[in-house]
């Protein structure tokens, strides 16, 4: 089958229940995209499928089959993203495994609305989990990215 | 000297060629200056300049830092990179940290007890001076003129007076030539004139996290490798006796199923084919010895040895005789275990997220029976460690199924393996008994811990007379491991609370009677600096609460005040947090923060929800739906002051951890009364319903049985005919609406049965509305 990631085509031959986590990482080497939980639960494995936040470690890939997927490496060309940039200004991350998933989401958040307020960013933002305890940061984050 | 240098210049050649091909492969965007460097290193070109294995200078004049600590989250490639910075007079927009192998040539790897900025400190000031006063007499040199007329800045070496300037790049080929100068001769800058050093800088590793290109041992790729993941014996203390790999081995893109000591390993072509065939796995386990086995009964066990506590001096007035408790806890790190290892003629190549990868060392060797010359351990960053890492058993089992299988393999835990086989923090139960004169103050404390571990209760860090510690131990075979603040996790929960108790029995303000009770300069500061922040003893609205807690540790002095609200129904709320830390000399101003407010979320999440259960011998856990972790919205905001009080740094990641537990409950008893003394909070109702008013109410409610297991009954019993519509929710301890039970009426009362099967077992709360009435019941799922 073909899937289109990042805006790039790619030619695969798995099965079609194979989740898109484990095509992204392991067939296609983006490893931008973690594993966490492996049943939908911590969110760090989160992709955008035609510009919607999803679980890729329980989405088979041949639902994205004709859609369009965004990972992490695919936001911008070299993290010039607002958020991005908001993320190394404020040193948002510690360890850093969630962010990807973290970020994907903020995208979205963004995408659909150019200035969340606090409340709006803590219900989108709180599906995600962060071991290190970073949400005051990310929330900073998204607040300094879109305050303009 | 000599020898000094040409090993410096060997460990380029190699080391660098080895380390960064390895760090780098598959990661070209570190920055084009690195990438270089690579491939400089596998032409064995000298091109860099390495005064000692810390630190090395390129061409094109970047500043390589190797850091000897594995960075777990906890920002310590920044860090040691600020150090070295600063002592160079390096231009930090041109620095770079990578990660040292484990080779005992860097020292102590271990990645532990808060250490690395302790006992880095001096060494690392005086690499980065020592390369300083090369590269600058490289400089005095070429221009032929007296060092001491010589200047540095942002990598230059500058001519006093003069118009001459060279990059430190332009000077390697000449400092090389030069003899390094023992690091005890060089001089290191005063507090006064650091320009890097307690400044808020900014991590060095955030532009590769954001775009997700940082190589966690997960994200380890060579061509051709497999994927392998475990099966193990779900029984603590179990073992296989038989399996039949046949359904497994049909799945196409198996390589093979191998049993090892730890479990039996299938090996694929990727992660979801290897995961696939070993639900095909059909194994029959020995239960073994602890088939019955419950964390029920090991409390119960342990609470039993609880006796006798000695008497109390005579001047005793009044006394507490408490118990607490603290549960087994699993580090449930973001990234779970997991290992790269290449076996291959006699030799094993690991990469890995590890906080010990010396140890990782000698354990692989000796597991393949290879000598250790034979390992090398790559270390890559972590996501996430908190102790879990300083174990190796991750690493040995990729390296068994590497040798087993042939070829470079990627070995990883599940979130479910990772954390039902964690190293758990220990369970403890501590009986204290203490007591307090006719003034108020602490006449003596008895103290016994019991616990699987063999070691003593931690002392209070107050002046408290006649302290008599004790401590048994009982082995139950569960694996135990270090956490984040280790012991103090659970001594210093059960010191201050019980301090905070004292104070309340003398009647005292619970501030107050710390300062009081110290002598201790910084330890009254962070005391009374963090009650001034949080306005102690200023008014707050009904429902909300105080707490109070310090610690020391680590070199530093913190202490917490934790503001709570628990509404009427009994839902709690983290309202705010206030910390105040010294540290001696803050390095990186934004990264304490950082810790210090991780910690506490760390510290908060534990003590609210968290606790590793057993049952008929099996750990009950599964993954974060129930090992809960707070999310943002359930985060307080933090207020957090840094103090300055001396020159000396001191360890940043564990002591933000250990004095918010106790502040949490201490502000909870000042909310409502209720004194939590066995943690996770979320077993403890909050209210205990609104009971008084019942027999007022129009309605009567029973939940039965309560506590339950996994099913529990609530029946509703009208008085009189409700004319308004029954609504009843069940909500969390921190009033999130877990669900709406659709009740059932068969003439005289409502009723349902509710399935909590897939739910943290914690406090539930009941809340039924009926006109203007509303009922609010504490439901406790027990395990």
């Amino acid at each position: 089958m073909t899937i289109k990631v990042n805006n790039k085509d790619y030619q695969i031959e798995v099965e079609p229940e194979m989740p898109l986590l484990w095509v992204l990482r392991d067939i296609l080497n983006l490893t931008g995209t973690k594993y966490g939980c492996g049943i939908g639960v911590c969110k760090a494995c989160t992709v955008l499928i035609d510009g919607i936040p999803e679980q890729s470690c329980v989405i088979p890939v041949s639902y994205v089959e004709g859609k369009k997927v965004t990972t992490i490496e695919g936001i911008s060309e070299n993290g010039e993203h607002p958020l991005q940039r908001a993320w190394v200004e404020l040193s948002v991350s510690q360890c850093g495994y969630c962010m990807p998933g973290q970020i994907i989401r903020a995208y979205y958040l963004v995408s659909k609305n150019p200035k969340p307020s606090v409340e709006e960013i803590n219900r989108e933002m709180s599906e995600h989990i962060c071991r290190c305890g970073t949400y005051n940061k990310i929330r900073e984050a998204i607040l300094f990215a879109t305050k303009e | 000297m000599e020898e000094q240098f040409i090993e410096s210049r060997r460990r380029f050649i190699f080391g660098s060629a080895l380390t960064f091909a390895g760090i780098l492969s598959g990661f070209p965007s570190v920055n084009k200056a690195l990438s270089e460097l690579v491939i400089y290193g596998k032409e064995n070109k000298v091109m860099s300049f390495t005064p000692s294995v810390w630190v090395e200078i390129t061409k094109d004049n970047f500043v390589v830092v190797t850091v000897a600590r594995s960075e777990i989250g906890q920002g310590v490639k920044t860090t040691f990179a600020m150090i070295v910075a600063e002592e160079l007079d390096a231009d930090w927009s041109k620095v770079v940290a990578v990660n040292a192998e484990g080779d005992e040539k860097y020292g102590d790897q271990l990645t532990g007890g808060s250490t690395s900025v302790r006992e880095f400190w001096t060494p690392l000031r005086q690499a980065g001076a020592q390369a300083r006063l090369m590269l600058i007499q490289a400089a005095a040199k070429i221009w032929g003129i007296d060092p001491e007329n010589c200047y540095t800045e942002n990598s230059f070496v500058f001519e006093k007076n003069g118009a001459r300037k060279l990059s430190y790049g332009e000077l390697i080929d000449t400092a090389i030539g030069l003899p390094v100068p023992p690091v005890n001769q060089v001089k290191l800058k005063s507090v006064a004139e650091f320009k890097i050093l307690g400044k808020p800088t900014k991590n060095l590793e955030e532009p590769n996290i954001v775009k997700g290109k940082i190589i966690y041992g997960f994200d380890y790729r060579v061509p051709g490798m497999k994927y392998a993941v475990l099966l193990r014996c779900p029984y603590i203390g179990g073992s296989l006796i038989n399996f039949d790999a046949t359904d497994a081995l049909k799945v196409n893109g198996v390589v093979g199923v191998y049993q090892i000591s730890e479990g039996i390993a299938v090996v694929a072509d990727n992660s979801w084919v290897a995961l696939k065939a070993r639900d095909l796995l059909k194994v029959q386990w020995d239960p073994g010895p602890n088939a019955q086995l419950s964390t029920d009964q090991i409390f119960e066990r342990f609470r039993k040895s609880i006796v006798n506590l000695k008497e109390l001096p005579k001047n005793t007035v009044k006394e507490i005789q408490v118990v607490y408790e603290v549960p087994f806890l699993a580090h449930s790190t973001m990234e779970p275990m997991n290992a790269f290892a290449n076996y291959k003629e006699g030799k094993c190549e690991i990469y890995a997220g590890t906080q010990n990868p010396q140890v990782a060392r000698i354990r692989v060797a000796s597991a393949l029976q290879i000598p250790k010359e034979n390992v090398k351990v790559f270390v890559l960053n972590s996501g996430g460690g908190f102790g879990r890492r300083l174990e190796a058993d991750y690493i040995v089992i990729a390296a068994k199924i590497s040798k087993l299988c042939g070829c470079p393999v990627l070995f990883f835990f599940t979130k479910s393996d990772d954390i039902k086989f964690d190293y758990y923090r220990p369970a403890s139960v501590h009986g204290i008994r203490a007591g307090i004169d006719k003034d108020g103050k602490p006449t003596g404390l008895r103290h016994k811990i019991v616990w699987q571990s063999n070691s003593l209760p931690l002392s209070p860090h107050y002046d408290i007379p006649d302290v008599q510690n004790s401590n048994e131990s009982i082995w139950f075979g569960i694996n135990e491991g270090a956490w984040r603040s280790v012991a103090y996790s659970q001594n210093n929960f059960a010191m201050e609370s019980a301090v905070d108790e004292l104070a309340y029995l003398a009647g005292r303000d619970p501030f107050q009677y710390r300062y009081e009770l110290t002598n201790d300069q910084r330890l009254k500061r962070v005391l009374s600096r963090v009650a001034e922040n949080a306005n102690w003893g200023g008014g707050l609205p009904k429902g909300w609460g105080r707490g109070i807690a310090a610690f020391v540790g680590y070199g530093a002095y913190i202490a917490h005040v934790v503001e709570v609200s628990v509404s009427e129904e009994g839902f709690l709320k983290v309202q705010k947090i206030y910390a105040v830390v010294d540290p001696g000399f803050p390095i990186n101003t934004e990264n304490i923060k950082n810790q210090i407010r991780g910690a506490a979320i760390d510290a908060l999440s534990t003590a609210l929800y968290a606790e590793i259960t057993i049952q008929d011998g099996q750990i009950q856990q599964s993954g974060f739906h129930n090992f809960r972790w707070l999310r943002m919205d359930e985060v307080p905001d933090f207020d957090i002051e840094i103090l300055t009080t001396s020159d000396r740094p001191s360890g940043m990641g564990e002591v933000g951890f250990p004095s918010v537990s106790p502040a949490l409950c201490n502000a909870i008893f000042n909310a409502t009364g209720i004194r939590i003394r066995k943690l996770p909070v979320a077993k403890t109702p909050l209210t205990l319903g609104d009971n008084s008013n019942v027999q007022e109410k129009s309605f009567e409610l029973i939940a039965y049985p309560n506590p339950f297991e996994t099913d529990v009954k609530i029946e509703i019993i009208p008085k009189m005919e409700f004319r308004n519509h029954l609504n009843v929710m069940i909500y969390d301890f921190l009033g999130k609406k877990v669900f709406q039970p659709k009740m059932k009426f068969d003439g005289i009362k409502y009723f349902v049965e509710l399935n909590f099967e897939n739910f943290p077992s914690a406090v539930y709360y009941v809340v039924i509305l009926q006109g203007n009435e509303k009922i609010s019941f504490p439901i406790l799922k027990k395990r």
